[in-house]
């Protein structure tokens, strides 16, 4: 299973990219920005991803609570990293297009901005992951910390940017409508299939650093004896 | 090659190169798994 994953996420992204490069771009009628508009196919997957990580990573964390097995610290705190790994390039990305369309890489645009608050709260997860030396309260503090940063993440994507203007009007625009006349069939399409790819890739991701972690944990018990 | 072509190609030579590493990680913790 993991095998077909692995290729599906291989083959969808790599067919995505020459294909996001040969097609028309899907802000086609744009002034600025028309070619850059080629960054969606990329930055939107992402974006959705590292959402959808970090409230994976919440649910293991509860499950860790629930249960106390390693396995799902390790995949809570996995998926946290992937989900932050998501966010970087998705802003990386989102900077690029805004230079490209609103004339600077920073806008203080309140999805950048909050995306950006995401990426500080699991940055700190991190360091607050690598503060104490006991096991045991790391992974429990882990799971706690995951959970309530789970839990306002769907504010910061979903309810706050929605509460200001925003230059992602036009965007959403286009992400929304997706399969309706906005967006044609071959540009629908094409964002399908990048949204099932970095979909796949997170899983394939999720396995190997979860598998990762596990040989990690093994090689630390056998120094520490 | 234009801007755009550019920009395919290194976007491609970029994720060939991400795809072989995490290639690499896998074929080594699988190995790893098996030997344990």
């Amino acid at each position: 299973m993991m095998d077909l994953i692995r290729a599906g996420a291989i083959v969808l992204i790599t067919a995505v990219v020459v294909l996001a490069f040969t097609m028309p771009p899907p802000l086609a009628s744009m002034q600025s920005g028309k070619e850059a508009s080629r960054i969606f196919f990329f930055h939107v997957p992402m974006a959705q991803m590292s959402f959808v990580a970090f409230i994976v990573a919440a649910v293991y964390g509860i499950s860790y609570l629930r249960t106390r097995r390693v396995s799902h610290d390790h995949r809570a705190a996995t998926s946290a990293e992937l989900g932050l790994t998501f966010s970087i390039v998705a802003s990386i990305t989102g900077a690029l297009w805004a230079r490209q369309a609103w004339g600077a890489y920073w806008n203080w645009d309140p999805r950048q901005l909050f995306l950006f608050v995401m990426i500080l709260i699991y940055g700190a997860f991190f360091a607050l992951r690598q503060a104490t030396g006991d096991v045991e309260v790391r992974r429990r503090l882990s799971a706690v910390y995951l959970i309530m940063a789970g839990a306002i993440s769907p504010f910061l994507y979903f309810v706050l940017p929605r509460l200001y203007t925003s230059l992602h009007g036009d965007a959403n625009q286009v992400v929304l409508s997706a399969g309706s006349s906005n967006m044609s069939g071959a540009v629908g399409a094409v964002f399908a299939s990048s949204i099932i790819g970095f979909a796949l890739l997170y899983v394939w991701l999720l396995n190997l650093g979860t598998a990762a972690a596990r040989v990690g944990d093994t090689v630390g018990a056998a120094t520490d004896e | 090659m234009n801007d755009t072509m550019s920009a395919m190609v290194a976007v491609l030579v970029t994720w060939t190169g991400v795809v072989w590493y995490l290639l690499r990680v896998d074929r080594r913790i699988n190995r790893r798994k098996d030997s344990e």
